[in-house]
């Protein structure tokens, strides 16, 4: 009389299709994998190198906040001011004072891990909308602040790389190192949420998120887990606004630290799958590209056009398939393992 | 002296409203306890007050020597203080063995080895069955035997047991009854709140009853059966029973 | 002495005005429960609609109001049966990212109908109304006294009509409402509908003071937010005494320090308040740390 679906998490060596939370490999994490990788080999055409370093960022951005959102429960809808105050943090070290982003990017992690923590404990005692509001909020008040202090960031007129290659100034003529290089951050976040997910720390997230009072009386401090988990979120994605940086070389607070950045982050985790290490990469692999690919082809003729497609299909997959797209293939998957 | 917890003159107040009044006792290790009182007496609220759920407008709680008035659940959980909750309160998105794992962590660190104790104590209570089902299948009697498996998989010093019997079968309630007999001799110490109240009264070495977030009666179940406070405060002004 | 005088009570008004845009919000998140963030887009409908009226015939925003109220109450219900209500019995991400999908939805759609240029309408009225020594555009002040009157009709029909006290119950309890008999879908399809139509009362109100261009409900619906938290989610007196001290912090920081700094200004009061009194000035006690449907 055992209802539902069996999980085998442990005992069942055979490899499985569809990752499952503890399992390491999966068929399916495998052949994205070696997809991957050909892309990064492969010589791609300009614009799509474009789309594919777009697709990696973004999918290691969301990765990111997933940790926050989808792990630890904690939805926030103010990451972009992480993603700008990580570009801004690298770049500003970089054109003030020259030093190499390679180390100029972890003191931008260093500093948005801070702010990470910080917002945490801001926003200790609220849930739902509130919690939403608070932290676009908070990124609408890092964005004026950025647009304000002219001296520190350049202003509305933005902060500017200059276009020099060089290893040392982590600026790249070809394309194909970045796409090599956003490969190289979609991987290490991945690790970092597929380890996350199979540790204990791991199940303290999830308990903190499905119910703060049951985790306390286990024993779990959800304040600590809170602030923990989003320090690390904002630290990786802070990351990864560096990455940006180095890449577009352009910088301005209107674009970087917009309602706009911080919507899609939440966005691809949770059109992939909130709360599985699969699904925002699945939600970036299939949004990034049909959104670049309808913003080029339909954003010259109707202004607009490529966005009310994309908005609408948001809706729909939104309402009617509430676990994404890894929730509908693990359903799937589900049927087909059953005995 | 082998009190394992004492209450000294609690009383917790909502607003204009005091819950709990002025209530003091003390618990023997090894002892189980049982809670009973109308609705709307306070147990739950001394419950919460013990797991650190709430902390006492007034007097102190002391722990295995300790004064913990004023720690917070996390941290009286990790000294040995296990409950179960009323309304079965499950992490929705895990399975019944992750629900017990959580709790579990707090004897063994690794995954594989919380997980063998988490199955371990799921046998205890008869869910050897549903391990790696995810929880939201359970059916609310089975979520309180999760309840009770997710706080002994702690292997705690004292457990709080709040109306585990709630939707239980008669069959299930005497497994359950005898199940909860069994453990003070496993150096578990039990304060049960029940309302079903002739498990509570056949296994338990004593009885305290609150009314209106006083204690009325402390003493052996026989005892508190003939008190007339005690009918009085369940039955009203006139009943008699012989 | 004067100029801070004429600041206070201008931002009073104006105050009072974005009160009126925020109350349909107040009232939705108190009944549904959820947060509407397409809640700017309705506004930029409503004013769109307001100024194609005065164009079409001549009219002014006001009388446009005849229509438009009951243009956005036919809205309203239409969005709630297709986008909100699929979404309420699923987690609350769900109504979240359907109401910010309309939201740029319908930008993108106003963008390509209206294109990106700023409409206006003509001033209604020639000169200022002058109280003492502080003058007012008369637009400022006719939006006043159509907040104060709105407000206290809101007042009435929850306090004393049956449809107030169905939506009180379900405000407190929704399922024991049902159990009593509320039909509780109506009462969301009701409020929603009706929230969308005190956002197209305002929208006829402000058009005579704003330009309307695809993006303008960006700028208010944060404003509304704010707000709608400071003055405690579901309290139309709150939304009134919220409206107005954000009119009045902006009105003062807008001239007192750079206009720019005027918009961080609210929102640091926005995160004050969450930080130290979540639950607003006027809110149910306990709101913000049970959020909604934890």
């Amino acid at each position: 009389m055992s209802g539902g679906v069996t999980h085998q998490l442990s005992g069942r060596r055979a490899l499985q299709f569809f990752p499952r939370r503890g399992t390491p490999f999966s068929v399916l994490e495998f052949l994205l994998l070696i997809v991957c990788i050909s892309l990064a080999g492969v010589g791609l055409p300009q614009n799509l190198q474009d789309v594919a370093v777009l697709t990696f960022l973004w999918a290691g951005l969301a990765l990111a906040w997933n940790i926050a959102g989808g792990y630890a429960g904690l939805i926030s809808f103010g990451h972009a001011a992480f993603f700008g105050i990580g570009a801004y943090t690298s770049t500003i070290l970089f054109v003030r004072a020259g030093i190499t982003p390679w180390i100029g990017i972890w003191c931008g992690a260093v500093l948005t891990g801070a702010f990470g923590a910080l917002l945490a404990l801001i926003c200790a005692r609220l849930r739902g909308p509130f919690l939403i509001l608070s932290t676009l909020a908070a990124a609408e008040v890092v964005r004026i602040g950025a647009l304000n202090w002219a001296s520190l960031t350049g202003g509305p007129e933005g902060l500017s790389i200059p276009p020099v290659p060089g290893v040392a100034n982590m600026v790249f003529a070809s394309k194909a190192t970045y796409v090599v290089i956003m490969l190289l951050f979609l991987l290490g976040v991945y690790a970092i949420t597929k380890f996350l997910e199979g540790s204990r720390y791991g199940y303290y997230l999830f308990s903190v998120r499905d119910d703060a009072d049951a985790a306390s009386a286990a024993g779990v401090n959800p304040l600590a887990v809170r602030t923990a988990a989003m320090a690390l979120s904002a630290g990786l994605t802070g990351i990864g606004g560096s990455l940006f940086a180095q890449y577009f070389l352009y910088l301005d607070p209107t674009f970087v630290i917009s309602p706009e950045i911080s919507f899609q982050f939440a966005l691809l985790a949770a059109v992939g799958g909130l709360g599985t290490a699969i699904g925002p990469v699945l939600g970036s692999f299939l949004i990034t590209p049909m959104s670049e690919l309808l913003r080029s082809y339909l954003g010259s003729q109707a202004a607009g056009l490529h966005l009310v497609i994309y908005s609408a299909l948001l809706i729909v997959v939104m309402l009617y398939f509430p676990g994404g797209i890894a929730g509908a293939l693990a359903r799937l998957a589900g049927r087909r393992n059953k005995p | 002296m082998s009190a394992i917890v004492t209450i000294a003159d609690v009383s917790h107040r909502f607003g204009s409203l005091w819950a709990v009044r002025d209530v003091s006792f003390s618990v023997e290790r090894g002892e189980l306890l049982g809670l009973i009182g109308p609705n709307g007496a306070g147990k739950s609220t001394l419950f919460n007050l013990i797991a650190g759920a709430l902390i006492p407008t007034q007097g102190e709680i002391v722990f295995d020597g300790q004064n913990v008035s004023h720690w917070r659940s996390h941290h009286i959980a990790r000294v040995g203080i296990a409950r179960t909750f009323q309304i079965p309160k499950p992490y929705r998105q895990l399975s019944v063995v992750e629900n017990v794992m959580l709790t579990a962590f707090q004897r063994e660190r690794s995954i594989s080895r919380a997980r063998s104790l988490a199955i371990e104590t799921l046998a205890d209570v008869g869910l050897k069955d549903y391990v790696d089902v995810p929880v939201t299948a359970l059916t609310v009697g089975l979520l309180k035997r999760l309840e009770v498996a997710r706080a002994l998989a702690m292997r705690p010093k004292l457990v709080l047991f709040d109306e585990i019997m709630a939707g239980l079968t008669p069959t299930e309630v005497a497994t359950m009854t005898k199940f909860v007999g069994g453990l003070p001799a496993r150096g578990i110490t039990v304060i049960w709140v029940e309302h079903v109240l002739y498990a509570i009264m056949k296994t338990a070495s004593r009885i305290m009853v609150l009314n209106r977030g006083e204690l009325i009666a402390n003493g052996e179940p026989a005892e508190v059966a003939r008190d007339p406070a005690v009918v009085k405060a369940y039955l009203g002004e006139d009943m008699n029973l012989a | 002495m004067s100029t801070f005088g004429q600041l206070v009570l201008s931002g009073i008004f104006i105050g009072s005005i974005y009160a009126l845009m925020s109350m349909g919000l107040t009232l939705i998140f108190g009944v549904l429960r959820i947060v509407n963030f397409a809640h700017g887009e309705f506004l930029m409908l409503g004013m769109y609609g307001a100024w194609a009226i005065t164009r079409l015939f001549g009219l002014n925003p006001y009388v446009a109001a005849i229509a438009v109220v009951p243009a956005m109450f036919l809205f309203g219900a239409i969005v709630h049966q297709l986008v909100v209500r699929p979404g309420l019995d699923k987690p609350h991400l769900v109504v979240v990212f359907a109401t910010m999908g309309l939201s740029i939805f319908m930008q993108n759609v106003a963008l390509m109908i209206m294109t990106a240029d700023l409409w206006d309408v003509a001033p209604i009225f020639s000169r200022s109304v002058t109280i003492g020594p502080f003058y007012f555009k008369a637009e400022l002040l006719l939006g006043f006294v159509v907040t104060i009157v709105c407000t206290f009709f809101l007042r009435w029909l929850i306090r004393t009509t049956y449809l107030g006290k169905a939506i009180r119950a379900t405000v407190q309890d929704g399922e024991a409402a049902m159990l009593m008999g509320i039909p509780v879908p109506r009462i969301f399809l009701i409020t929603f509908a009706g929230g969308s139509a005190l956002v197209g009362l305002a929208a006829c109100i402000m058009m005579p003071l704003f330009s309307v261009f695809p993006t303008v409900g960006l700028n208010f619906v944060l404003i509304a937010f704010v707000i709608v938290v400071l003055g405690g989610m579901g309290s139309i007196e709150g939304a009134l005494l919220g409206g107005i001290c954000i009119g009045v912090v902006q009105s003062l920081s807008s001239y007192y320090v750079a206009p720019a700094y005027g918009q961080m200004f609210y929102f640091i009061l926005f995160l004050l308040v969450m930080i130290f009194r979540p639950n607003g000035l006027l809110g149910q006690k306990g709101a913000a740390t049970i959020g909604i449907n934890d």
